[in-house]
């Protein structure tokens, strides 16, 4: 460990009620977390460690070559294990990792004894708020045990500063009063870093003129979004520039100025938000894909974004297609002169009539010119420049330090591997093959799958003859001009022998290469893995294909903890990118946050109590309700009532929310259960379903609301609808003047009085925020008896397998699949129990055949239906 | 009379109480007339309007008990309309709430007069109208559907799903799809392919 790690460590225990500390992205969090763990003594208690996802959960358990001590390795606490069998780990002293909704339940239900939970680690603690899950438990846990501690590490410290005051509130919903900053820039962090650095090479590789043709394209329709989205004066002018638009947090920064009024913004703006995403993936995709597949990219887009989106009509956005296309093929005419777009219309249609005569039988034309249409296509299939030089590069570090390895380096320590980093795995899986075989063979097999698409189209389209095709001036060349020039397949017959002679040429191809070349020392890394990478492969040569910082400190990191290794790195810029400058911006980006971090520390102000502890937030409405307050007065002067606690079922899946945080908050007592009917039962007659205004949107588009409207109805005497809003949204739905003069059937008002009129049982319970939803509970419990927990959750579920478990919950369930198996055609809620039962997963249900099915699903003509859709061959691209 | 009372049948009919209501103004795309009715606003066979404004009940809290006490039980939809008009919602809306709540009225908001009027027409009109279009929608094209079925997995979006198709050609080939074909598809990072792989793999039920 470097002495400016040993220093955090110290800092972070000099406070025994714990801490946040912030670092810079890409320092090392997991071998802090493991230090910790190391001083922890079963003795103390146990200790759970929160919120880690899995590739932090990983580096975490594993061993650090460097450190002599035994490593304490965290077990997981699984959501389906027995509830005592849990009660047993809570208890024994180790060390786990648990999810916040696992914990919390079990808090809830007294299945951890008191004091067995000597403190909590909470990983990525930017992500949360005075309401989160987080927050909840340290609050339960705060009042079962005085001397537990939480220590919270977050590397993101732009995300620290998002929203007002957040590192404050932050620190006050998990009671501690230290905040521990250390950036890049803080001494000694610099001065361990930069004692030995690596030898570093910054290689600026220029675009092809193409690329940057591009790249300034997909920047200026950026901009013209920008300024589209300006314009509609519903956003904080400063925060739009190009810039910000390069980073994801962009989204954040417009999300959170539009969500309070998101409901009431027109499709426009909304769709600008949306195309602003998938503009910055494009400039994204440029520097990452190759040529075809950007292409392909380009063409899905299409067909997904389509007629709605605003980007793609924009002046400059024609401009992007144009220009990838040209980067892997050009449309020539046979007497070598390049069609015009506008001309190509004509040339087009004739193409097509030429296609049906081909389709009746008479011979395929694959020579080089088409004398009907007169024009060929002269492939291009431009290589990324970085492809290149990362070729040569591997070349060189492959030839020369051979042999010098023989007389100096420690060859057994795999010290000349040579470490390529990318972004994600596909680039990785692609420049292994560009190194093995040639990037040209490579992007042939790209642009071989890519033809094939279009021919596999073109006979779809003819069998249908469906859907004209794509907005006219523009585009790229459909499947029917696509000829193989030297290439020796025609695209545009589907022949079962063209098919199959071009996967066999492309196998050979794949045979070949393999076999030629013996393995280099070569390891590739996607960065999007996440894995401690440097420290399993020791590399000596790292080639950044994808720069990035977090990656950067990564390497420093490393080679400060090897400051005898040698260690030469490439950077492989583009020149003048978009990359580039992203990659200087979050610099600066971070930069600022720690400066606005360590601002912000010095004027906060945590309120502590005599032992030094911090009090926690301060609630926002007082506790003692409205209710009683009125009744106070009239009864016995003010004499308070003996209360009686609360009781409230609430559905697992509602923990996602925060609301059970702050029902709890208000001095209910929270029992977690899985619910087949509602969110919350307040008695036994009273049933919620809560929506928030996004969900009732959502629900009411999805038919999802209506339906559980229905059951709601068969099983509970009050069943109550509640709509919430948010506080810091607007509370109403829309402002008079988008009212409209009609009544229009997709207003919400219109499907508010349609649902109110099918169901005039529904009571509708609207509420002003999350605070005032716990009032309105607490009231309408008032007069009535505690709801039953067995009795709500045997609720709607069928009576066949009425027998229900003690200890359900959702970890047990898979409940993407569910969720998407209740989606598919002929799939019902009286059916879909017993296909989960007659199959394990999705996969498997793929591979029932229709007899199975229609056993599971009790008919024939469901199962006819879903197994059609399972099976229908999906369009390809246009 | 005949004429009148088929006339009738396609109006609301307003109580005489609601004289002077600027709400009036905004129900303009149904017929209203004023007739002697025990509700507010008479809005079909077994429906009908309580109107309250949120200031009005600060003043009298115990009007809107009284009012809905008198409408007994001759109605199947018993609609109260409450007008936000005031800044500070939380406690009155919370009487209101509750009294409708406890005595079996369906609780509307509306934030202006004109969306309360909107609220009084719609329903008229809707009176007869199926629930069709708040219903699930099982006929629509292959893409939007299978767009709806793999957008439950998270951070699926549509161009993705045109690239899964595309490049699986069918859902059941989607859901055989292995890790490394997955993480082929452009647009498809490293989450999602274990989001997706995980959902089409993992059993339903996670039993130890």
């Amino acid at each position: 460990m470097l002495p400016f790690q040993e220093q955090i460590i110290s800092d972070l225990l000099e406070d025994s009620n714990g801490g946040v500390v912030v670092l810079s992205s890409g320092l090392p969090i997991h071998t802090l977390v493991a230090s910790v763990l190391l001083l922890h003594h079963p003795s103390q208690g146990s200790l759970l460690i929160l919120s880690a996802s899995d590739s932090q959960k990983s580096s975490i358990s594993r061993p650090n070559p460097s450190s002599s001590h035994n490593p304490i390795i965290p077990t997981d606490i699984p959501g389906d294990l027995p509830s005592h069998h849990r009660t047993a780990l809570y208890s024994s002293g180790a060390v786990f990792f648990v999810t916040p909704r696992i914990l919390i339940a079990d808090l809830l239900t007294a299945r951890v004894p008191p004091s067995s939970v000597c403190g909590l680690l909470i990983l990525n603690a930017h992500r949360l708020t005075d309401t989160s899950t987080e927050a909840f438990i340290a609050r339960i846990l705060r009042s079962l045990s005085r001397t537990a501690y939480v220590r919270a590490f977050t590397d993101r410290p732009h995300a620290m500063i998002a929203g007002f005051a957040k590192a404050e509130r932050i620190m006050k919903c998990l009671y501690v009063r230290r905040l521990h900053l250390w950036p890049r820039f803080h001494v000694l962090v610099s001065g361990d870093l930069e004692q030995a650095p690596p030898e570093v090479v910054d290689v600026r590789v220029p675009m092809t003129l193409a690329m940057r043709g591009i790249q300034q394209a997909v920047l200026e329709t950026m901009d013209a979004c920008l300024k589209e989205l300006r314009k509609t004066n519903k956003v904080d002018v400063e925060d739009l520039t190009v810039e910000n638009g390069l980073f994801k947090s962009f989204d954040e920064v417009v999300r959170r100025q539009l969500d309070p009024i998101w409901h009431t913004l027109g499709k426009k703006t909304k769709q600008l938000v949306s195309d602003l995403r998938t503009l910055r993936k494009l400039l994204d995709y440029l520097v990452r894909y190759d040529a075809v597949t950007y292409l392909k990219y380009l063409d899905t887009l299409r067909v997904s974004e389509g007629v709605r989106s605003v980007w793609i009509f924009a002046e400059s956005s024609y401009k992007i297609f144009e220009l990838a296309k040209k980067r892997v093929y050009q449309a020539v005419q046979a007497a070598g002169v390049r069609v015009i777009a506008n001309r190509k219309s004509n040339k087009r249609r004739r193409v097509n009539g030429d296609n049906l005569k081909e389709d009746t039988g008479s011979d395929v034309n694959n020579g080089t010119i088409d004398a009907n249409a007169g024009v060929v296509l002269e492939e291009v299939l431009e290589e990324a420049p970085k492809c290149k030089v990362l070729r040569v590069k591997n070349h060189k570090n492959i030839t020369s330090p051979k042999e010098g390895s023989v007389s100096a380096d420690n060859r057994g320590d795999n010290s000349d591997i040579i470490l390529v980093v990318c972004k994600d795995e596909r680039s990785c899986l692609q420049l292994e093959e560009c190194i093995m075989k040639s990037p040209h063979q490579v992007m042939r097999q790209e642009w071989e799958k890519y033809l094939l698409g279009k021919a596999e189209l073109l006979g779809l389209r003819k069998s249908n003859k469906k859907r004209a095709h794509e907005p006219k001036g523009f585009g790229i060349l459909d499947g029917a001009v696509a000829i193989g020039s030297s290439d020796s397949s025609d695209p545009r017959g589907i022949s079962k022998q063209e098919n199959a002679a071009l996967l066999a040429a492309a196998s050979e191809i794949s045979c070949l290469g393999s076999d030629a070349k013996s393995i280099p020392p070569i390891q590739f890394y996607a960065l999007e893995k996440d894995e401690r990478v440097l420290d399993i492969w020791r590399p000596s040569v790292i080639i950044v294909y994808h720069p990035d910082v977090t990656f950067v400190r990564e390497i420093e990191v490393y080679k400060a903890e090897n400051p005898s290794m040698k260690l030469k790195v490439y950077f492989l810029f583009y020149e003048n990118s978009a990359e580039l400058q992203k990659f200087e911006a979050s610099i600066r980006r971070e930069n600022t946050a720690f400066e606005s971090l360590i601002r912000q520390k010095s004027l906060m102000m945590i309120p502590v109590d005599q032992d030094g502890r911090c009090i926690g937030p301060t609630t926002l409405s007082e506790p003692n309700s409205v209710v009683p307050q009125n009744s106070l007065t009239r009864k016995a002067g003010g004499r308070k009532a003996i209360e009686k606690e609360m009781q409230v079922i609430v559905d697992m899946r509602e923990f996602m929310s925060s609301l059970p945080n702050v029902l709890h908050q208000k001095g209910m007592k929270i029992v977690p259960v899985v619910l087949e009917v509602g969110d919350y039962v307040l008695s036994p007659f009273i049933c919620v379903e809560r929506k928030s205004i996004v969900d009732l949107f959502q629900s009411f588009a999805s038919g999802r609301l209506y339906h559980q409207v229905e059951t709601m109805i068969r099983y509970y005497r009050i069943p109550v609808l509640l709509i919430e809003f948010s506080q810091d949204k607007s509370f109403s739905f829309q402002s008079s003047s988008d009212l409209g003069d009609d009544i229009s059937a997709t207003s919400i008002i219109s499907k508010l009085s349609l649902l109110v009129l099918h169901f005039p049982r529904l009571r509708l319970v609207w509420s002003r925020s999350m605070h005032a939803t716990a009032e309105i509970f607490a009231s309408l419990k008032a007069n009535q008896d505690e709801p039953d927990e067995h009795k709500a959750v045997r609720v709607g579920v069928p009576s066949e397998d009425g027998i229900v478990e003690d200890d359900v919950r959702a970890e047990n369930y898979n409940t993407s699949a569910i969720e998407l198996l209740r989606r598919l055609p002929g799939v019902t809620d009286s059916n879909y129990r017993p296909l989960m039962d007659g199959c394990q997963s999705l996969a498997e249900l793929a591979l029932l055949p229709v007899e199975k099915l229609a056993e599971l699903m009790g008919g024939q003509k469901p199962a006819k239906m879903l197994r059609e859709f399972l099976d229908a061959k999906c369009p390809t691209m246009p | 009379s005949v004429n009148a009372s088929a006339q009738h049948r396609n109006a609301i009919l307003v109580s005489h109480r609601q004289k002077g209501n600027p709400l009036l103004k905004h129900i303009r795309n149904v017929r209203w007339a004023f007739a002697d009715v025990v509700c507010d606003y008479l809005l079909g066979q077994g429906s009908c309007a309580l109107y309250l404004s949120l200031r009005y009940h600060l003043l009298h809290p115990d009007y809107l008990y009284y009012r809905i006490r008198e409408l007994q039980k001759n109605f199947k939809l018993r609609v109260v309309l409450c007008h936000i008009d005031v800044e500070d919602v939380i406690k009155p809306l919370l009487e209101v709430t509750r009294t409708t709540l406890l005595h079996d009225c369906t609780l509307l908001c509306g934030w202006s007069l004109e969306e309360c009027g909107r609220y009084l027409e719609t329903i008229k009109v809707y009176e007869n109208k199926p629930a069709d279009s708040i219903r699930e929608q099982a006929d629509t094209d292959y893409l939007s559907r299978l767009t709806q079925v793999l957008t439950t997995v998270r951070r699926v979006n549509k161009t993705d799903v045109v690239t899964l198709g595309s490049t699986f050609g069918s859902l059941s080939g989607i859901m055989h799809a292995s890790m490394e074909d997955l993480a082929r598809c452009p647009g498809i990072g490293e989450r999602k392919v274990k989001r997706l792989y995980d959902t089409f793999h993992e059993p339903f039920r996670r039993v130890a």
